[in-house]
Parts: C-alpha cells; structure tokens; sequence
C-alpha cells in the first residue's frame, strides 16, 4: 500500500497527462454529440430553407397572388395555390370533425369505462394500428372504401342532401338550409372526393389521437377522481367536469398533432382526391391537396412548375410547423402540471 | 329530485353507450383494414412475387422492389441510428434542462410529425440536385438519396427514445462511474448507453417500422427501377413505391399485386412493432 | 457553533479510542460551508477523520451527512448549482482546490452507494473497469488484480466461477460487495461508504459490517448511516450532525455512553423528532 516517492512523483505525472488527455477527449465527445444534435435543427431549417429556395422563382412571379389563384396551368404557365390549400384544409377538418368525437369516446372508454382485463389488449391492438404505413389507408381507400362510398352512401347524400339529385327535385331540407345543396350536390360518377379523403385520412388519424387522450386522461390524479365519485357523480359527469378540464390543454395539444399529421399527409389522401385542379363547393367532388398535387406531378414537372410546387411544399412546412408547435406547447402544459 | 336523478343517469347511459360505440366504430373499421390487406394480400400472394421484377409488368415480381426496400431502409437506419443516439446522449447528459438543449428536444418532437413528403423534397434538394449538376444534367435519382430521406425520417424517432431511456436510467450508476474516476464521455458510451441498450433497440425498430411504410419521400429521391438494383448510386424501386405506382395502374393483375405488396409491408412493419414492445417488456425484467 | 465544533475535535484525546487514532489525521475538514440552490445545507463544519479507522456520520435524515460525504470526493460537482466553501485537506492538500486533478482524487477517494449499482457488463469488467482507466495492466496482472479486490471484498468464493457472468445476476448483497470490490480495486486510500446497507436484508448487512471491519486495516473509512446501532458496532469515532451542523465527534464509545450534548442524547435514545 505505502508507495514509494519516486513511484508517487511519477504516478503524480501521468495522471496530470490522463487528465488532460481526458479533458480534450471531452470535449471533443461534447462537440460531436452536439453537432449530432443540431443536425434535427439544420433538417428543420434545411426543409424551410430548399422548400423556400426552389419556391424562389413562383413566389417572385406571381407574389401574394400565389395564395388567392384557382388557376393551375402548365399549359400557360400559370400556377395558384389556392384549390390545393383548399383541399388541404377542407380534407383535414372533415378528418377532426370526425376523428375527434370517436377519438375522445375510444379515449374515455379505455380509461374510464372498459372493464381492466380489456384495457390493455385493446389499447395495444390501437397503438399497432396506428403504425400501419399510410399508403395502405389509400389503398383501402382507392379499391375498398370508394367504390363502397360510391354505391351506397353517396346517392343517398346527393339526393337527400345535395342540389343535383337523379330525379332533379331538391329535398326538403336542401330548400330550406342555406349552403347544404352546394356542400353534397354533385354529378360526378366516382367515390373520390374530398369527403371521402376526409374519412379516410380520419381512420387514419383516430388511432393517434385516441392514443395521446388516453394517455393523457391516465395522467389525472386518481384522488382527484375519487374524491368526485364520492360524492356521487355518474362516470360521464366525473370525464366531462374532472378529466376534460384537468386535461384541456394536452387533449388540445393531441388534436393539433392529428391535424399536423392530416395536414401533411400524402398517401392515404392522393389515391381517393380525384387528382382534379379545380375549385368545387361540393365536398362530393373531387379535388386535390398539396401533398397529393406535389406527389402527383413533381416528377414530371419543370421550369415554373416545378417553383410552384416547391412553393406549396413551403406554404405546407409552414403551416403544419405552426401547427405541431401548438400542438407540443399544448402537451407541455400538462407535463407542467404533472411535474408540480 | 327523482327526475333529476333519472335524467342524470339517462345522460350516462347515453355516454358509455357512445363511447362503446365509438370504440366498436373505430376498431371496426381498423379490422376492416387489416382484414382486406390480409385477404387480397394473400390471395395475390405467390411464388414469382419474389423471384421476378417488375419489368416484367403483370407476369412480374416484386423482387427488386423488395431488394430495394432492404438496401434503403438499410442506408436510411445505418445513417439514422448513430447520429440519433448520439443526438439523444447529448440531450439527456449534457444538454438536459439547458435552454438549447430542450429547445432542440421541442423542436425534434416536431421533426417527428413534419410532413414527409417536404423531407423528400428537402433532400431532392440537397442531394439528388447536387450530383445532376455533377453529372451534367442527367437526373440523379438514387438508393442513396431515398436512404438519407428516409433517415432524416427515423432520425427523430431514435433521438426521442434514445433521450427517454438515458433519462430513465438511475443516476446513482452515473455517480457510481465518475466515482472511480471514469471520465463522462467513457460514462455516456460504455455504461449508460449499454444500461439502456433495449430501449435504444427499441427505438431504432420502431424507427425501421416507420420508415419501410413511407413513401413520399422516396418518389422524388429513390424514383423508382424496374431492374434489379443492388447498388445504391442507382435509380432504386422500393414497396411503397412499386404499391403507388401498381394501384394507379388501371390494369388488376397489377393491383392484385399491389395488394401482395402492400400485405408484405404491413406484416414487416406490424412484426416489427411486436418485436421493439418485447424488447421493452424484457428490459423491464432485466433492469430491477 | 464552529468553536464549540472545533473544540469538540479534540474530543477523541480524551476518550480510550483516541489514543488508538493518534498520529496525523488522513483528513481535515476546515470551516467547511455547502450551498445548493441557495439553501446552506452544511454549516462551518471542522473535523479530523483520523487514518485506518473507520468514522461513522449519524444524524436525523437532512441533517447534511450524506452531502458532507459527497464532497469528501466532489461527487457533488456533476450537479449544477451545488457549491462548496471551506477547505478539506487530504495529505496536506486542499482537495476544493479547482486544481486538484479529479482523477487523482477519485483515484485516492473511493466511494460505495446506498443502492447496489453494478455496471450492465459481466462480474469480472465491473471490477477491471475502474482500473483500466488509472493504469495500464497486462492481462496477468489485471486478473490477479480482480482477484484481490474480489477476495478483499470477501466474494472470491462466491463468483469465482462465474466471472464472465452479467453482474446483474448477483443478490443485492454480492452486488453491494462487488461495488465495494470495484471501489477498492482502485487502491485508494480513503473509503467513503453511504448507507451501505439500507437497500440489504439483516444477513447482507451482517456480512458487509464485518467486512468494513477487516478493511479498515488498509482503508480510511468513512461511513454515514441511519442505523445507530450499525454506528455502534463497526466504527471506532463516530459524528453526530443535525441540521447542517456538526454537534458532536468523539470516539464511538463515548458517543453511545456519556454524550456530550443534549441534542446527541436525544438522538441516541430516540427522543428526536
């Protein structure tokens, strides 16, 4: 144990070497790992920057007017974002309005109503759909769910609530509802449609969504709950006065990240849109969306084209950036809670 | 008083009953999904699938979209696997609770929901662009370029879990490493990420099931061959990208085979993500 | 207070256990102060931890004895907003000092922990793996080093044939004892044990106190403990601490007999709050 001087004096030096061959080992770790780390920055900047730069000349050519055109004309060279913004908005509010309500009743069965043995293998069965590639959502959608829709319900909608019914005779309620004939007339033959992309690209998302609520309604504190069943309230009076409350932010945080996803969405929606570059009030015709506009005509397009397109891959980053932000400060709120 | 008491159990009624339904609604038609990915799958499925290509149109195969979708997905998590454990390390040992570094923990949870489709173009831009300009205007589509897409893709996925389990672990281990005088960096690479290597695993599985569905962004990067292409500077087919171009196509036989396809992915990615929940289950075992 | 502390050190002259400890203490605390987050957690706290002895820290939970245990090798220091004032002197050199090479100190200062925490590697790496970082052995050497510190850690015998065995496998008392293996397979000079034995069944912990016992023999040990009764047994001098300050250090028989203070004798017969 009891060491000599020399070997202390000697041992003393090289650990004065280790620890600086340690220190520039360090801090070279430290600089990779960051690099590492702002690489998810640079992709981020990256995707803004490229979209933004190959938008250059479309954004130069047509300005504001980009935003408010219907036009999309390769023949002429003239390109205007606005029937695929359309469809992009149009598509991923019919998937909330859908995705939301089942979204949250999914949510509320698996944690408050479903007995326990079922919880779990019906909430993982969720979760590993929820993973299943978009493409085949579309191609559900293209062979299976369109013509279905097609056949069976589009008829009834267009002739019970549409302004172009078989027969020519509006239905009792399209005479006396405003704007209800304009959303469900239409005369063209196929299922694709902008509503049909809706639903499907709401299946898509309700596993997602389902998923973050419940997770979320679990974070409620049992004592909170119990308190609120001891004093008598019913299983739906404790979700909708203890739960939802408690829980608003994040439940918000979950449905803007199901939007960010339908926003950005390109295989479940490109093979049920129609592909069609026009302006229709009828959410029963076809239309299109940024994702499927790009996917469809990306490869093949040149020149202005291809800016204008490029643009729209712009306008979509921004949008469902913004989007995705609000949705992680939303969820944040509640990790706050969680963490007080 | 009574009729209060009854509308009020009449609402509740009518809420569980909703919300059964909803559940019913919503897995039913997931079931109906998967039911018609199993049936036309399997009923297109057979042996020349993966044998032939698709050059040879409907007596074709898959065989070269399938080798295609490996070799990508292989380049797509061979890029995305160290650069996002090491991108996870940093957040969780050396960034946590620093502005930048949950600055960039937010921003990489956007990452993971940004619409594939952009990346595709992001990297159409920063790499197919570049070479055609090497080339002299011949568009370079590549394996490789569908690879790097792909791994911007996985990227966040490994980050985010890679961080979660570094903070899962117990700091104690930590403490008892630098104790002996173990420098941090020694800490990072040889305990703490060997301490949550399943969870990484996991990770990167999950990363693999995400990215071998996606298929915006390899239309713009990998393009698409109808030829055998093992060597990733080429044009380069892949699954989701042979199953997009077959579903357009108006004929059935190539539908029919979309559908077996589409049934190969499905199941690829299904047993993976049953794979990446039993490594976690078993860590959870190992770990007490 | 710090007077009175600062007398109280010389308590051990006093006591039969003292004459056993004279000679130069191993190390000495000097008006030591500690912060975090702007809480004073320690209190101008001054003593001498004699050498190859063992010195148990006693005290109420919060009173500060892990924390001034923790300083004892700046293991501290990897927390932000945790800071130090004050002087600790180890063979005549402050180790606060910034310039004191932290390897060299956790080279010199070993330290177990209150949790058993085997590295995820086999049973033989968890004890090469601290060495390997200090010096530079042959193959021959480093097993014959493992041994040793297996042996001194009185577990030789139980995984001798299992060293390529993952260390996680162990009991949670063979894992307590393959970190005090690795802790000393360092050959460092001082031992700083916290709660060693809270996480262990009564037999472990029987096992692990007669261990501390035959190590003090080589090692300088520093021990913090709930357990009075752990105190009483295994170590020679033994600290009293409450509330970030040091009330009392004497030899361990005096501690438990005639304490000195009021505040220790509330402890000890368990009139404390």
């Amino acid at each position: 144990m009891s060491a000599q001087p020399g070997t202390i004096a000697s041992s003393a030096i090289i650990q004065e070497q280790r620890s600086r061959r340690d220190a520039l080992d360090e801090r070279l770790f430290r600089w990779l790992l960051m690099g590492c780390a702002l690489l998810v920055l640079a992709s981020l900047l990256g995707a803004a920057g490229a979209t933004l730069w190959g938008g250059r000349e479309a954004f130069a050519k047509f300005g504001w007017h980009f935003l408010v055109s219907t036009a999309w004309d390769p023949g002429n060279d003239v390109y205007g974002a606005l029937v695929p913004v359309y469809g992009t908005i149009a598509t991923s509010l019919i998937a909330l309005l859908i995705a939301v309500p089942v979204s949250f009743g999914i949510a509320l069965y698996l944690s408050e109503v479903a007995p326990p043995w079922l919880r779990t293998p019906v909430s993982s069965a969720i979760e590993l759909l929820a993973g299943i590639p978009s493409i085949i959502y579309g191609m559900w959608g293209l062979f299976i769910f369109a013509p279905f829709f097609a056949d069976h319900i589009k008829p009834w909608l267009t002739n019970n609530l549409g302004d172009k019914p078989d027969d020519g005779k509006l239905s009792w309620v399209v005479q006396h509802v405003p704007f209800i004939g304009k959303l469900f007339g239409s005369d063209y033959p196929f299922g694709a449609s902008i509503l049909v992309a809706g639903i499907v690209l709401a299946i898509m998302i309700i596993p997602f969504i389902s998923s973050v609520m419940r997770e979320v309604f679990q974070t409620v504190p049992t004592r909170l709950k119990e308190s609120a069943y001891a004093l008598g309230s019913s299983t739906w009076e404790v979700s909708w006065d203890i739960v939802l409350p408690y829980t608003r932010s994040a439940v918000i945080g979950g449905i803007f990240l199901g939007l960010g996803r339908a926003l950005g969405e390109t295989m479940a929606v490109t093979f049920v849109l129609g592909n069609a570059m026009t302006l229709s009030a009828s959410l029963l015709d076809p239309g299109t969306s940024i994702a499927a506009t790009i996917a469809n005509q990306f490869s093949e397009a040149s020149g202005l084209q291809k800016s204008s397109l490029m643009a729209l891959a712009f306008l979509l980053f921004v949008v469902t950036f913004i989007v995705l932000l609000i949705a992680r400060l939303m969820l944040r709120q509640l990790k706050l809670k969680e963490g007080r | 008083m009574s009729s209060l008491y009854l509308r009020r159990r009449i609402t509740n009624w009518v809420a569980m009953g909703l919300s059964m339904l909803a559940t019913l609604v919503g897995l039913a038609f997931l079931a109906w999904i998967l039911w018609e990915t199993l049936r036309q799958g399997i009923a297109a499925l057979n042996f020349s699938l993966f044998t032939k290509i698709t050059a040879n149109g409907a007596d074709g195969g898959l065989a070269n979209a399938m080798v295609g979708s490996l070799v990508i997905n292989f380049i797509g998590i061979a890029v995305a696997t160290p650069i996002g454990v090491l991108a996870g390390a940093w957040l969780a040992e050396y960034a946590n609770r620093t502005k930048l570094g949950e600055s960039i923990r937010f921003l990489n949870d956007i990452l993971l929901s940004a619409p594939s489709i952009v990346i595709g173009l992001f990297v159409y831009t920063i790499v197919v662009l570049p070479t055609t300009a090497l080339t002299h205007g011949s568009t370079t589509f590549s394996g490789f370029a569908g690879g790097i897409a792909l791994a911007l893709i996985a990227l966040p996925v490994i980050v985010r879990t890679t961080d979660e389990m570094l903070r899962l672990v117990p700091s104690t281990l930590r403490e008892a490493a630098l104790s002996l005088g173990v420098p941090q960096w020694k800490l990072t690479v040889q305990i703490l990420i060997r301490a949550a290597r399943s969870g990484i695993i996991t990770g990167v599985l999950l990363a693999l099931a995400r990215i071998s569905g996606e298929t915006a962004p390899l239309l713009f990067t990998a393009f698409g061959n109808n030829y055998m292409a093992i060597n990733p500077i080429d044009k380069m087919s892949s699954l989701p990208q042979i199953i997009y171009q077959y579903a357009n196509d108006p004929g059935d036989a190539m539908h029919s085979m979309a559908w077996a396809g589409a049934f190969v992915v499905t199941m690829f990615v299904l047993l993976l993500s049953l794979a990446s929940r039993l490594v976690l289950s078993r860590n959870k075992v190992s770990h007490e | 207070m710090n007077d009175s502390a600062a007398t109280m050190n010389q308590g051990p002259v006093a006591t039969p256990q003292a004459t056993t400890s004279a000679g130069a203490p191993k190390l000495t605390v000097r008006d030591l102060h500690f912060y975090y987050n702007g809480f004073h957690a320690l209190k101008g706290i001054n003593m001498d931890i004699p050498e190859k002895k063992v010195t148990a820290i006693i005290g109420p939970s919060g009173c500060g004895k892990s924390t001034l245990l923790r300083i004892f090798n700046r293991i501290y220091a990897i927390y932000p907003k945790l800071e130090a004032k004050g002087e600790i002197v180890l063979d005549g050199e402050n180790i606060l000092d910034p310039r004191y090479s932290m390897n060299r100190l956790r080279s010199k200062v070993g330290m177990v922990f209150q949790k058993p925490v085997p590295f995820p590697m086999t049973i033989f790496e968890n004890v090469a793996y601290g060495i390997r970082h200090h010096e530079k052995l042959s193959k021959t050497d480093m097993t014959i080093r493992v041994e040793q510190a297996l042996r001194s850690a009185a577990l030789w015998d139980e995984v001798k044939d299992k060293l390529k065995q993952n260390a996680l496998g162990l009991s949670g008392g063979q894992q307590q004892r393959l970190c005090i293996a690795r802790a000393i397979a360092l050959k460092p000079e001082v031992l700083l044990l916290d709660e060693p034995t809270s996480a262990l069944d009564p037999i472990a912990t029987g096992r692990i106190e007669q261990l501390v016992e035959e190590l003090k023999n080589e090692f300088t040990i520093v021990i913090v403990t709930h357990n009075m009764q752990q105190a009483a047994r295994c170590s020679d001098q033994t600290a009293f601490m409450y509330m970030g300050e040091l009330i009392e250090f004497s030899g361990t028989e005096k501690i438990f007999t005639k304490p000195g203070k009021k505040q220790t004798e509330d402890y000890i017969t368990g009139r404390f709050g």
